[in-house]
């Protein structure tokens, strides 16, 4: 019998691929999908258990090559190379068969067990082409599966093979040829590599990354003799060619790569112009593509509110209901608040204010984020992100930033620089996610009407422009540039699309609920022992004379520091109604939700910033966020003095 | 040094052009050429306006890249073949 029980499988591919929808079918996991390259930003793991045999699953961040450019891709890299998975299995896109192939051969350079997912199949078979898997496989000397991830087609073959692949354990190596000149360096220089270093990566793949000039590989080939040999090598290929030898390297790979795939792609019908090509020429467009984008925000934010309100109201009423049914109940005054006041009060304002307008929400997010236009957003808006120091790509995370700011400060990593990632963050924890779209639409929509929920966002992407500008003013460099991949559009898959929601939902329920109850119940006691008074005094100078609001708010901001929702819950449990304009002005209401929106990260996104960028910049951030609220609150109530009561 | 002075910047959307060489720092052009833009590579410009990003055609994917990196793929523009209609 085998020693060794547990066995490890990678997933790495090119971004966009189906990686990670592969990983979820297969393990059950639940990692984000979406239709733009790079959403995987750290590895996840699942398992698979089946007959003595566990093997843990890794998913990676998508990479274009074994060389790295942005953080993401060097876990992918580091895994590979370090922790030596006993399989990979490398997700190809069958529709970008030579871009991905480029990928493949460096896996197969770096002797790694292989064997390929030829996923997306579906969508090649819909462009009337089809590709020769046996030839394939052939070719490259590695197993070859034809997998449609979104329909959970191939999978189960693709894992028979894997398994067996793994009970087997044979390892055969086969090489790709270059052409004469460069194949006879790395001969030469692999030779001398096997006999004077040890590294983790073979011979071979070392020889290839020195001739190509790789930074992190010639640190870690610290020998004299060898460094000098290769940047010998290199200077001779560039007299040959004309060209610098990684140029001349990836040159011959890439032709390798096309030469394969030319040669199993059957069927090459002619490319007409599809559907995709046809809205894009609306959806990039310099003028349409703006007023497509403002509209298409503007409509979903309004389905939003309009859904939300309605079963807010349905909802609310009907929980209300019980009340007297509690009330009836045989217990003492003090036992009677907790329950109703605390724990259903809690219950209420969780189903009835939260649910109704996140529900809709996450879905219409998830719809985006599987369309594909999110990624035509990026594009759209590269121009602005240089005016803040960044590019386009970091877009993406802001949009993530909609749904939470948590994802999104971890979604920074696809910025190849530690200075945008920082901007990115901080611009993230701006960004006002469902939690905050519950308090804009459920306090300032419904009681002082959209046009002020409206008003309320445009001041928000304002500071969040002006913040931008004056960090990228303070913090020296110069911005990198947009280079990135635009994902086809696809018509996005039912399941998947519940699923994400599902598991955005998931995190409410178990998560957040439970907390917004204890919040209450919490509140409840303060208030039976008269504890809420000298709190609410305490805090009274910034929030009644400077802010405008009733003392009682700067409570409800402080539990909003757990979670955003919380304010507009216990502002509801503070005056037992969920009918906000009997208890507070117009102005109150305009200000509590300007203030809601920027004035801390949540604890969740302030962790998130302190794991990625450490204790200080995430305190920074923190208390600058906060002493911005305020003040920019105060000068708001008193312009707003001029015009509103 | 060849002296072009022709960028992807100055092909118009609908036009091909011919990779001559990248001019830029090791990291960006390492990946610009990882994703195909490789001298003799063939592109196609797709979108070209002062407002955004510049997008191409390569090797069958859409790649939008900023106009300050665009600036530096140096391009030979390929002349369509006026004969045969
Ligand atoms: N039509 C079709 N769509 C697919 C298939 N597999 C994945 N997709 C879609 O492709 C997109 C990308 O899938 P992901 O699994 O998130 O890709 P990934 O490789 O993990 O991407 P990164 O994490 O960004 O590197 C999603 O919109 C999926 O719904 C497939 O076989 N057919
Ligand atoms: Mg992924």
């Amino acid at each position: 019998m085998e020693d060794k029980k547990e066995f490890v499988v990678a997933l790495a591919g090119n971004a966009n691929v189906g990686k990670s929808v592969i990983f979820n079918q297969l393990t059950g996991g639940n990692q984000i999908i979406g239709n733009w390259p790079g959403k995987t930003v750290e590895k996840a793991e699942g398992f698979i258990e089946q007959e003595g045999v566990r093997i843990r699953v890794v998913d990676l961040p998508g990479i274009y090559s074994l060389s790295t450019y942005s953080e993401e891709e060097i876990v992918s890299r580091e895994f590979i190379a370090k922790e030596k998975p006993d399989l990979v299995i490398n997700v190809v896109d069958a529709v970008n068969l030579e871009r991905n192939l480029f990928f493949t051969l460096q896996l197969i350079e770096l002797e790694v067990p292989l064997v390929i997912a030829l996923n997306q199949y579906d969508i090649l078979e819909r462009k009337g082409l089809s590709i020769n898997g046996k030839k394939l496989s052939e070719l490259l000397g590695v197993p070859v599966i034809k997998t449609v991830a979104v329909h959970n087609k191939g999978l189960t073959e693709l894992f028979e093979i894997v398994r067996n692949a793994l009970l087997k354990g044979e390892k055969k190596v086969s090489h790709l040829r270059y052409g004469k000149e460069v194949e006879s360096r790395i001969k030469e220089l692999s030779e001398i590599i096997s006999k004077k270093v040890k590294t983790y990566y073979p011979p071979r793949f070392v020889a290839i990354k020195l001739l190509e000039n790789d930074p992190l590989i010639k640190k870690e080939i610290k020998d004299e003799e060898i460094l000098k040999k290769a940047d010998k090598f290199r200077k001779e290929l560039k007299e040959i060619h004309g060209e610098e030898a990684e140029t001349v390297i990836i040159s011959e790979r890439y032709a390798i790569a096309s030469r394969i795939a030319e040669s199993v792609i059957e069927r090459k019908s002619t490319l007409k112009e599809s559907m995709g090509d046809w809205f894009d020429k609306i959806a990039l467009d310099k003028v349409w593509g703006y007023v497509f984008f403002i509209l298409v925000t503007i409509g979903i934010f309004y389905a939003v509110f309009k859904f939300g309100s309605f079963f807010s109201d349905l909802l609310s009423n009907w929980l209300e209901s019980f009340k007297p049914i509690f009330m009836r109940m045989p217990l003492t005054p003090f036992w009677n608040k907790i329950l109703w006041d605390g724990i259903m009060e809690g219950v209420i304002a969780g189903i009835g204010i939260v649910l109704p307008y996140i529900a809709p929400f996450y879905l219409i997010l998830a719809f985006l984020e599987d369309s594909g236009y999110l990624a035509r957003i990026a594009f759209l808006t590269d121009n602005v992100m240089h005016k803040l120091g960044l590019h386009g790509k970091a877009f993406m995370p802001l949009i993530e930033g909609f749904g939470c700011n948590v994802p999104a400060v971890l979604g920074t990593r696809i910025m190849e620089r530690d200075r945008d990632r920082f901007i990115a963050a901080i611009l993230a924890t701006l960004v006002p996610c469902s939690a905050r779209t519950v308090i804009i639409l459920g306090l300032v929509a419904t009681f002082l009407g959209p046009v002020y929920a409206l008003i309320i966002y445009v001041l928000d992407f304002i500071l969040i422009l002006i913040t931008g500008r004056i960090l990228n003013k303070f913090m020296k460099g110069t911005p990198s540039g947009l280079i990135m991949e635009m994902p086809r559009y696809r018509k996005p898959v039912m399941k998947i699309i519940l699923k994400q929601t599902w598991i955005r939902l998931k995190d409410f329920v178990y998560f957040a609920f439970p907390i917004i109850i204890v919040a209450n119940v919490v509140m409840e006691i303060f208030s039976i022992f008269n504890w809420i008074k000298p709190v609410a005094n305490f805090l009274k100078p910034v929030m009644t004379d400077f802010l405008g609001l009733p003392p009682l708010a700067g409570i409800t901001f402080l539990f909003g520091i757990l979670r955003k929702e919380l304010t507009l819950v216990m502002l509801s449990t503070l005056y037992h109604t969920t009918n906000f304009a009997k208890v507070l002005t117009p102005r109150q209401i305009f200000i509590f939700g300007f203030v809601t929106m920027i004035y801390i990260p949540c604890v969740a996104t302030i962790a998130a910033l302190k794991r990625e960028f450490g204790w200080k910049r995430a305190t920074a951030v923190t208390v600058g966020e906060f002493v911005g609220a305020i003040v920019l609150g105060g000068i708001l109530n008193q312009i707003l003095k001029l015009f509103m009561p | 040094m060849i002296r072009n002075n022709v960028t992807l910047l100055d092909i118009k959307a609908g036009e091909k052009a011919e990779i001559v060489s990248l001019a830029g720092g090791y990291g960006f052009m390492r990946r610009l050429q990882e994703m195909g833009l490789i001298p003799g590579q063939i592109v196609e410009v797709v979108r070209n306006s002062a407002m955004g990003p510049v997008e191409i055609s390569v090797m069958g994917t859409h790649l939008a890249i900023g106009r300050g990196i665009a600036a530096k793929v140096i391009v030979r523009p390929v002349r369509r073949q006026i004969y045969g209609r």
